[in-house]
């Protein structure tokens, strides 16, 4: 049992707040995704967890234990670098030892457990080698290999992909899934990297300049973003954000875009009411759109601006009102720059996003 | 009831554990903090204190330095009269003046060659590099005290012996190697991008070298250089034995005449031959670990 | 098809990198190599031990053999040959001059042709000293009173006449001529015979008899190491280097690696305590050496702050003849202060290579301070050290200076102070040649048994 507690967390340095006023749980088991752009904070938010720096304010509990000012080596953790971190004057095998060894096991223990590291990482026959003789996916595998000998409840990564190139890092990516699910450590993961995040994590913290923007399991942050900034982190394209009026016709609440009127769904109007007068975003998802050659019911009449194969998908660029908006189609359909088209919106796809707050609106 | 008050007693005592951690380890961070400062300041007196005594010792009367037991405060009297008399010792100006003289041309000598060696170990890759590279720092290890009798007989057989100019030859030689491996590692900072740059904005070679390269690099040359000067001002056995009669430096000047000469013209001397040491080691000390961080890749 | 050009990987040999190189290459040849191989010729080979005879009184004859330096010799004959103006400064030089004369034989004809100075006398120079007329020299104790006219100045050569005693003569020229021997001796049961130069020789008495003292070829020789071994300072200035390395070399590792570690540690001023760590750098072993003899004077500071103590009465004299053990504590004491910044910086200059993850890491897998000094830290510092025990060793076997000021140079000696001893004092160059190949030779084996030391550990540690 051990669970990672964070409690209004602040971590400054000098005037500069790299991490503010946090507060996450990790359960146990739980593999957590620390995702956010570069200088968000979220390194900083680990290597406080680590020990690796002191939190100035708040509390750090794992497994019910308070460690705020535990040095790193009291924590019960183990951690995979960014750089790997390995040893350059150790062996593999001394380097998966290490940890064991400071920590005083036996021999017989320590021999054995290396060994099982080694080969759920597939170095089994490498031990005896230095790392400057491997290759960088190599390197990876000692890194783990070492975290996970150690058999800590508490697993913490800082980017360890990161350094991997494209096709090495989607094998490890899927790899140390796997190993994770098999080892059952309460895992916080650090990465800017979406993709990665989307497909290993059971629940993803988003951060943005020192904050948690949402903390959810990832279907709910791709498709209920929080607030604008998580919709256009995460998705590739990210998502679709225009300005839009609310107005009332008929009684019925109406967002007018450029001169085209939308209807939000039941659910929603009450909510929007309140917003009657006031500009508000509408986000929309790519793939969430319905294109259409022929002019519908319901469908924008827009002017396809870009045309970006991709292969799976075709990507239009199309203006609406005064943004751009990017919609994919199948790749049969066939456009050219200029053609017109129409676009419609299915109402339950649709995100209203508050435009001075600029915070998701969802139905309670 | 009794477990909500349970729980708020286990909570009061968990959080009072804490603090106790809490203490502990600020105690011990500013234990360790305090041994830092300790060692600091233990070594930095140990380099100081022997330098202040000298100082004293040379900014004082020569009575004063002939006292005794020694005043715990130093630089009491002040006088400029012992360095004076140093000063207007025989031989000690014109030996200034020669290790200028040698240390200048040194320094001039071993810049102009070594900088287009430095530029190309660090900008091409050729062969035989390596190998230029490796004999440079076997020759740096060389022992100053086997080149110079060697030298001394050529240099008497060529009618050059006791003679400024090929004693700055000889002290280049002994600065050359480690003025290569600085500059290399100065023009290698400089990325090679920056120059090519410079020439599909329309630069030739040469005028990219200069426009760009050059002000980059001048610092580090001008350190490198102050090394140099340091080196030459510094050495004492290879001057001894090649300039010994009537082209002695300070140093030798000073060695010579060791046996015959006070104690206060030995004390101003020592510390005139510090002062560059102070001064200069100041402006080039983040480009030490330049020079010597370099030897070990 | 054109490759992707890169600066770095013409097709084309570039000549540039190599015409940059060009000058540092010949410049270290010139200074470096040059010497080097000098020095060892000087300390090995010994010139001019032997002297080469000849067949005729000519250089160019064929030689018949050679006598070592020392010989005794019996002079056969001699005669005089041609030597050039600029060779008239050589030692035992023997010369003969003589004079193109003109002058009356007994039967009036004019006669023109050499004679040897000797039957000349000189009556008249010009302005120059140069002799312009004399007449000729009675012979004393000889039956003859004629003397010899040659035709050119040797006496192998044509006798064209004679003139009588008191002839005058105008004199037109005169030449110097070397004087060449002919010598026998016993060398090794064998009698050798030959011409040899006048310059070689040292003759006595009568001139029959001579001693060969100096020769004209060099030969190997391992007398100047001998020479050297027993020298009564070499046993004594070896013994101390290396005493001294042995002590000092320890104590300026660890006091750079704490250096290092508190600099490591960044604490504020750290920049200040850079540059007094460094300043070492830049003081010669002549000014060091003073700073520390003012401390350890009789009259110095540490006399002075002892009995400011109230610890001694009266000022203790250090550095004497009979108490060499103070002598060498205060050169240990000026080396460490002086020679540990280099140290420092190359073990800086390792520090700061060492990843700040790869620390972090063994904090995380739970190495205390100690143990992360112990098993990350020196370990990943030893290309560092190494390069830093290689030039400590070898600049400890330089030591000069300090120990001529702190020790006189005679009651503590050095292997260096010893090379300076026998080059100014004693103005033996060959012997101080020795000393400085001996040095080479302890810095190549120093620096070789380190880099094996190193290697075989890691073999070994595998």
């Amino acid at each position: 049992m051990a669970d990672i507690k964070v409690e209004n967390v602040t971590k400054r340095f000098g005037d500069f707040i790299a991490v503010d006023n946090v507060s996450m749980t990790i359960e146990d088991q739980e593999f957590a995704v620390l995702l956010g752009p570069s200088g968000c904070g979220k390194t900083t938010l680990l290597r406080t967890i680590a020990g690796l720096g002191m939190a100035d304010d708040g509390r750090i509990s794992i497994g019910g234990r308070d460690v705020t000012y535990l040095p790193p080596r009291q924590r019960k953790i183990s951690m995979v670098f960014q750089s790997y971190a390995i040893f350059p004057h150790m062996t593999v095998y001394d380097n998966i030892a290490f940890g064991l060894k400071m920590n005083k096991f036996d021999g017989r223990e320590i021999d054995k457990r290396v060994r099982e590291g080694a080969e759920l990482l597939h170095i089994e026959n490498m031990l005896d080698r230095y790392p400057s003789k491997m290759s960088g996916g190599q390197r990876q595998r000692v890194a783990v290999a070492r975290a996970i000998a150690m058999k800590s409840e508490v697993l913490l990564m800082d980017e360890p992909l990161s350094n991997l190139d494209a096709l090495l890092r989607l094998e490890m990516r899927a790899e140390l899934k796997r190993l994770l699910q098999e080892i059952k450590a309460t895992t916080l993961y650090v990465t800017h990297d979406q993709i990665e995040a989307l497909s290993m994590g059971d629940r993803i913290a988003v951060m943005k300049e020192g904050e948690i923007q949402q903390y959810d399991i990832p279907d709910a942050v791709y498709d209920l973003p929080t607030n604008h900034f998580v919709g256009s982190f995460i998705g590739n394209p990210p998502m679709n954000f225009m300005q839009g009026q609310v107005q009332r016709q008929n009684g019925q609440v109406r967002v007018r875009i450029g001169d085209f009127d939308l209807s939000p769904s039941n659910s929603m109007q009450p909510l929007l009411s309140a917003y009657e007068g006031k500009p508000i975003y509408i986000g929309i998802r790519a793939e969430n759109m319905e294109i259409l050659a022929e002019p519908a019911e319901d469908a924008l009449q827009v002017e396809v601006l870009v045309v970006e194969p991709l292969g799976s998908q075709n990507l239009l660029t199309v203006q609406i009102g005064d943004d751009l908006v990017k919609v994919a189609t199948h790749p049969t359909f066939k456009v050219k720059p200029g053609t017109k088209v129409w676009v419609r919106f299915p109402e339950e796809k649709i995100r209203w996003v508050d435009h001075d707050t600029r915070q998701a609106l969802y139905p309670s | 009831m009794t477990n909500a008050a349970e729980t708020s007693t286990r909570a009061a005592q968990a959080s009072a554990e804490v603090r106790a951690i809490h203490r502990r380890m600020l105690r011990r961070q500013r234990l360790g903090r305090a041994m830092t400062y300790l060692l600091g300041i233990l070594l930095s007196l140990w380099v100081l204190i022997p330098i202040v005594f000298i100082t004293s010792m040379a900014l004082t009367t020569p009575a004063a330095v002939r006292s005794y037991p020694k005043s715990v405060f130093p630089f009491l009297p002040f006088s400029t009269a012992t360095m004076e008399f140093f000063l207007n010792s025989r031989g000690v100006l014109p030996g200034i003046t020669n290790s200028i003289i040698v240390a200048v041309i040194t320094l001039v000598l071993s810049t102009l060659i070594a900088a287009p060696a430095g530029y190309a170990i660090s900008r091409f890759i050729f062969r035989g590099r390596d190998v230029f590279r490796l004999s440079i720092l076997a020759v740096r290890a060389f022992p100053v005290v086997v080149l110079s009798i060697p030298l001394a007989v050529v240099f008497l057989r060529l009618n050059i012996y006791d003679n400024l100019f090929s004693l700055a030859m000889m002290h280049t030689a002994l600065a050359l190697p480690t003025t290569i491996l600085v500059l290399s590692s100065v023009f290698a900072s400089i990325p090679y991008e920056l120059e090519e740059a410079a020439q599909v904005f329309g630069c030739s070679p040469a005028q990219a070298f200069r426009h760009i390269v050059l002000p980059l690099v001048l610092p580090g040359i001008a350190a490198a250089a102050i090394f140099t000067f340091v080196l030459s001002w510094n050495e004492v056995f290879a001057a001894s034995i090649l300039a010994p009669l009537h082209n002695r430096t300070l140093p030798v000047q000073v060695l010579i005449t060791l046996d015959e000469s006070s104690e206060p013209y030995q004390f101003a001397g020592g510390f005139f031959m510090l002062i560059p040491a102070l001064i200069f080691i100041f402006f080039i000390r983040r480009y030490l670990f330049n020079m010597w961080g370099q030897i070990t890749k | 098809m054109s490759a992707p050009s890169s600066p770095k990987r013409r097709r084309k040999r570039n000549w540039a990198p190599y015409l940059l190189i060009l000058p540092s290459i010949v410049y270290l040849a010139l200074f470096f190599a040059y010497p080097m191989v000098n020095g060892l010729i000087l300390s090995v080979r010994e010139a001019g031990a032997l002297l080469t005879l000849h067949g005729e009184a000519q250089q160019l004859s064929l030689p018949t053999g050679q006598l070592p330096r020392g010989a005794q010799v019996s002079i056969l004959d001699q005669q005089g040959n041609l030597i050039s103006q600029d060779e008239l400064d050589q030692a035992n030089l023997v010369t003969e001059i003589w004079f193109q004369t003109r002058g009356q034989d007994s039967t009036g004809e004019t006669l023109e042709g050499w004679a040897p100075g000797t039957r000349i006398r000189v009556r008249e120079t010009n302005e120059s000293g140069a002799p312009v007329s004399g007449t000729v020299r009675p012979r004393i104790g000889s039956d003859d009173p004629l003397t010899f006219i040659y035709a050119e100045p040797n006496d192998n050569s044509e006798i064209v006449g004679s003139l009588e005693v008191q002839t005058p003569v105008e004199i037109l020229d005169q030449v110097t001529l070397e004087v060449w021997f002919l010598v026998r001796a016993e060398v090794e049961e064998q009698t050798e015979e030959g011409w040899v130069q006048s310059r070689y020789l040292q003759v006595f008495g009568d001139g029959t008899q001579g001693r060969v003292s100096r020769g004209d070829t060099g030969q190997f020789t391992t007398r100047y190491f001998q020479q050297m071994v027993n020298d009564r300072f070499f046993v004594p200035a070896l013994r101390t280097t290396l005493l001294l390395m042995v002590i000092i070399i320890p104590i300026q590792f660890v006091l750079a690696i704490t250096m290092a570690l508190v600099i490591q540690a960044n604490p504020k001023g750290s920049g200040l305590f850079l540059y007094l760590f460094t300043i070492g750098l830049g003081v010669s072993d002549l000014a060091v050496g003073i700073v520390w003899y003012s401390i350890f004077t009789q009259l110095g500071y540490l006399n002075s702050i002892l009995q400011g103590l109230g610890l001694i009465d009266s000022p203790i004299t250090y550095l004497s003849a009979t108490k060499q053990y103070w002598i060498l504590i205060a050169i240990i004491l000026a080396e460490v202060w002086r020679a540990t910044s280099i140290v420092m910086v190359i073990v800086v200059a390792g520090m700061q290579a060492i990843s700040r993850e790869v620390l972090e890491a063994a904090e995380i897998f739970g190495a205390g301070f100690w143990q992360r000094v112990r098993y990350v830290i020196l370990p990943l510092l030893r290309p560092s050290l190494q390069v830093a025990l290689i030039l400590r060793t070898i600049l400890a076997f330089q030591v000069f200076a300090v120990v001529v000021v702190l020790g006189g140079g005679d009651i503590v000696t050095v292997l260096a102070n010893e090379t300076y001893r026998q080059y100014y004092d004693l103005r033996n160059v060959n012997v101080a040649a020795a000393y400085s190949v001996f040095i080479l030779l302890l810095s190549m084996f120093t620096a070789v048994f380190y880099l094996r030391a190193v290697r075989t550990q890691e073999e070994v540690g595998g």
